[in-house]
């Protein structure tokens, strides 16, 4: 990531533009596939009550426009991400990647902990308790990161297998392939919405200074130097700050 | 309320087990072999004397008052016409996902080889609709199918309901109000009788398990940081006083 222009005094660059811009558009496009989603399923198995599923159907002309509009949308979606990933791959992927995922089980259980402890600490609780040393993303983010990027994966995976099934019912070969890939669609956009409660909930009301710097792409001096210390400590180093 | 009940009445007495209602059930519809909308069916029960008592039931979809194919089905492509009471499905929106398949106490459900849909009896609503009979009870050549409009005062299914008579395939634990009846003397048989099927476990594992847990968690996540966000809404009135106290 290349450091731009510092516009008012002590502020860190932390991120690109373009990666303002896929985020957001992320973040819409979610909100969008998740209540489009949530009106396909029906009956039995539906999330929400039977009226919110007729309701979405009345809006956009029926259930079949609701497929495939939704369908079409999270093929969109997760083609122009992977683009982006794969355009970005060096400059923006690969760093972020290296920084944000945990997948051992030594660094999920250190992850863990300094979730448990973050939060404790929004109730006062757990005030001295040390922290890992915290890189760019804290416990709680990497965890969440991780949990996206992956659920991310199995959601695309699972909804395409759904669409083509869905399109040419000849070529699915038994009917527990869609049954599962539905089970599964549902779980893991499920988890990444409760991950995203507390996502929000920082960003907005904990630390709004991480919001401003998702739209505005730089942040405070002392506000990095207090919330990733050592990030702080490699931008030093780098002589970014 | 529907404002017709389509409804079939199967006089097993006259039953011969020609099967001509199969035959012509799968030469209307193009049903591939293997496969098949509707059936008959050989039951036997031993009268007092020690003698065997046969009846031939034809047998097919109940279009059920109750039908728990149509809330297994996640598409709503499996539906219940509110005009007419017949079970239908939707092959716009069907995906051959088999959850409508499982459920149905008759077995009367399959998927369709040819082109991978879920394909049941539908009563031959095309035909209905241009006014004339079910190919099946078309074809029947001993009249042991009568079909019609419950509802219809002068129709000859209400004549003959009217008359008594009948009986429907139910069990005490499986009565979903099915809507073919077979005459009062047919034997039913373990071998026909409906099954009380659970939902595939896939199914279960959506509607018991992931569904309720995601709404915990997500209720759990919205109140626990509701809470938080009360704390530090708590603490800033509290900085503000003590700001305000120092002035």
């Amino acid at each position: 990531m290349s450091t731009g222009n510092n516009p008012q005094g002590k502020m860190v660059f932390t991120r690109p533009k373009s990666v303002i811009r896929i985020h957001w558009f992320n973040a819409v496009s979610w909100l969008l596939l998740t209540v489009s989603g949530l009106g396909i399923v029906r009956g039995d198995l539906r999330f929400m009550p039977a009226g919110f599923t007729e309701w979405m159907q009345s809006v956009v002309g029926g259930q079949f426009n609701l497929i495939v509009g939704h369908s079409l949308y999270g093929i969109i979606w997760a083609t122009i991400l992977a683009a982006f990933a794969i355009a970005n791959w060096n400059n923006v992927m690969l760093p972020f990647l290296k920084r944000v995922l945990t997948l051992t089980p030594a660094s999920i259980l250190t992850d863990m902990k300094s979730m448990g402890i973050t939060i404790a600490q929004l109730f006062g609780l757990l005030k001295k308790a040390e922290l890992p040393p915290v890189g760019r993303y804290n416990g709680a983010q990497r965890l969440l990161g991780t949990m996206i990027l992956v659920s991310g994966v199995l959601i695309t995976l699972t909804g395409v297998a759904m669409f083509i099934m869905f399109l040419f019912t000849e070529l699915m070969v038994k009917g527990a392939i869609f049954r599962w890939s539905l089970v599964a669609h549902a779980f893991f956009v499920g988890l990444v919405w409760i991950g995203l409660v507390a996502h929000i909930y920082y960003s907005v009301i904990e630390t709004p200074e991480a919001l401003e710097g998702m739209k505005s792409g730089y942040l405070d001096e002392d506000f990095v130097k207090h919330h990733s210390p050592g990030w702080y400590d490699e931008l030093k180093q780098e002589g970014k700050v | 309320m529907a404002k017709k009940q389509y409804v079939m009445l199967v006089d097993t007495a006259r039953c011969v087990f020609c099967e001509a209602c199969v035959t012509s059930c799968r030469a209307e519809w193009g049903t591939p072999l293997g496969v098949s909308r509707n059936w008959v069916r050989e039951t036997m029960t031993m009268t007092n004397d020690g003698m065997p008592r046969l009846s031939f039931l034809s047998g097919r979809c109940m279009h059920c008052e109750e039908p728990p194919c149509v809330p297994a089905c996640p598409t709503g492509a499996s539906f219940k016409r509110d005009d007419d009471g017949l079970v239908l499905l939707d092959r716009e929106l069907c995906t051959g996902c088999e959850f409508c398949v499982d459920v149905c106490p008759y077995d009367a459900r399959y998927r369709d080889p040819a082109d991978g849909m879920i394909s049941k009896c539908t009563f031959c609503a095309p035909r209905i609709a241009d006014g004339e009979e079910p190919a099946c009870v078309n074809v029947c050549f001993t009249r042991a199918l009568t079909f019609g409009d419950a509802k219809d005062p002068d129709s000859e299914v209400s004549r003959m309901l009217k008359q008594g008579g009948w009986k429907r395939l139910v069990t005490d634990e499986v009565d979903i109000g099915p809507n073919l009846y077979y005459s009062e003397d047919t034997v039913f048989d373990d071998s026909v009788l409906p099954k009380a099927k659970k939902a595939t476990v896939a199914a279960r594992v959506l509607s018991d398990g992931v569904n309720p847990a995601l709404k915990i968690g997500l209720g759990g996540m919205v109140g626990l940081f509701g809470v938080a966000g009360l704390v530090k809404l708590a603490k800033r009135k509290q900085e503000v006083a003590n700001d305000e106290h120092g002035q």
